[in-house]
């Protein structure tokens, strides 16, 4: 297989610990939330029109990880995390909405069409899990 | 087949600098900043006919002429390619930039044959379109293009003034999801009684996957993005006639009075017994008590700049259903 003559890596951050269990530190390169590491407890981060709210937890991060690396058929090495693009990652439609079926599943919600679509990556899944499941 | 390489050299186009297409990689090693082979111009498609282009990446070897492919692309682009996870997502993204810049460039609508300078946009909904430089009475022709791909296979639908939305896909792929719980929770009851009623489970997830890629064609003709047409806001209707070799395909909405449904017709082929490819077209005129021609349709395979290959009317492409002539 040919291969593209430059780097053909460009997520912005790598995560350095594959247990997710345990505390990840993520390096970031360009730019991204002020926020420069991950923890189990759920951080503020400041949002565009300066509001505040809260970020999905971890644990819902990683299980949106965990579907996503299932439905596209990764490696459970494979650095995926909240910044992570599902198109990036090679999901095309097909696979986003048996993604969005899977979270559906997981978190008994129900998604509708419209907020699935607005849906591009792990962090955007997560917060709106979180949106829903509060309700 | 007929065989036809892009390098034939004909008056207006200056001699390839590779004496033979294949071995690219002796010429090409040697003079890195020697530019791509001049693309050889076509003609555009009459107002009835739909033309069909498609890569196969796996065909697609060089290195150095990937490198070139890269060199057509705005930097914006090529940041859009790299940033696809791994090389074989980068490459068939690679594919689809460098197939539409090249299609489109070789039908010459404003008279110059350069893919670079192409500009494309995409119009409120998100639907890609061509950006036409208008200068001086310059009214371009109503092109209109569609692209999908796969990691397999890239395609290109082009017509002249039929909107137009296309969909690829791998016979075999299969949902990670139960195909009756998928369409229950996505498609209309109606499907999923059409899927139900297929006893073999192969040739359900066939035909699970010949919907999904016609839902897919006539949601991207529609060109309004995928919210404004939910999957189970409308119905696709096969209907297989015992006399007919390809059913008939039509759609239907729920809420029939906004859109006219028979603006829409539809051709499913199989390419080289591997893929489905849905094509959807708005119908331009009809013959007579709504009856629609069928879809004429010219498919090609190609690697941009290097060859193409004429296969309508072969074994490469297989009309299954909607009612198809191939050129």
């Amino acid at each position: 297989m040919a291969s593209i003559t430059r780097a053909s890596v460009s997520m912005p951050s790598l995560s350095t610990s594959v247990n997710q269990s345990q505390r990840r530190i993520s390096v970031m390169n360009s730019v991204s939330f002020p926020v420069s590491g991950r923890s189990m407890i759920p951080s503020l981060r400041l949002q565009r029109g300066l509001q505040v709210c809260c970020a999905a937890k971890q644990e819902t991060v990683d299980k949106v990880v965990a579907i996503v690396k299932k439905q596209l058929a990764l490696p459970a090495d494979a650095a995926v995390t909240g910044e992570s693009k599902f198109a990036a990652l090679g999901a095309d439609s097909l696979d986003t909405v048996e993604i969005v079926m899977g979270l559906e599943e997981e978190f008994d919600i129900t998604v509708e069409e419209e907020s699935a679509q607005s849906i591009t990556t792990v962090q955007e899944a997560a917060d709106m899990i979180e949106k829903l499941v509060e309700k | 087949h007929r065989r036809l390489p892009a390098v034939i050299p004909t008056p207006p186009v200056s001699a390839s600098p590779f004496p033979n297409p294949k071995s690219q990689y002796c010429c090409l090693s040697r003079n890195f900043s020697a530019a791509l082979t001049p693309l050889l111009p076509v003609q555009l498609p009459s107002r009835m006919e739909t033309h069909l282009w498609y890569v196969v990446p796996d065909e697609v070897k060089s290195a150095p002429l990937l490198s070139k492919y890269m060199e057509l692309l705005p930097q914006s682009e090529r940041d859009h390619v790299l940033g696809f996870r791994g090389d074989q997502l980068q490459k068939s993204a690679l594919l689809a930039r460098t197939l539409v810049r090249t299609t489109i460039a070789r039908y010459q609508v404003d008279g110059h044959l350069d893919p670079r300078s192409l500009r494309f946009k995409r119009n409120i909904h998100g639907k890609p379109e061509v950006e036409w430089e208008t200068k001086d009475g310059f009214c371009p022709p109503p092109l209109q293009f569609n692209i999908s791909h796969t990691s397999s296979l890239v395609a290109c639908g082009v017509t002249m003034n039929s909107l137009i939305g296309i969909d690829v896909e791998e016979k075999r792929r299969r949902t990670k999801n139960n195909i009756l719980a998928f369409a229950k929770r996505y498609f209309t009851a109606h499907e999923v009684e059409h899927l139900n009623a297929i006893p073999d489970s192969e040739l359900q997830q066939q035909e699970f996957i010949k919907l999904w890629t016609l839902k897919e064609a006539y949601v991207k003709a529609l060109g309004k993005g995928f919210s404004s047409s939910p999957f189970n806001t409308f119905t696709i209707r096969v209907n297989t006639a015992a006399q007919q070799a390809s059913s008939g395909i039509a759609v239907e909405t729920l809420d029939s009075p906004q859109n006219l449904t028979n603006n829409w017709q539809f051709a499913l082929l199989e390419l080289m017994g591997s893929h489905y490819v849905a094509i959807c077209l708005e119908r331009q005129e009809t013959g007579g008590a709504g009856k629609a021609f069928p879809i004429k349709l010219t498919a090609r395979k190609t690697i941009p700049s290097v060859e193409d290959e004429l296969v309508s009317g072969t074994n490469a492409v297989v009309t299954i259903g909607g009612s198809v002539t191939q050129f």
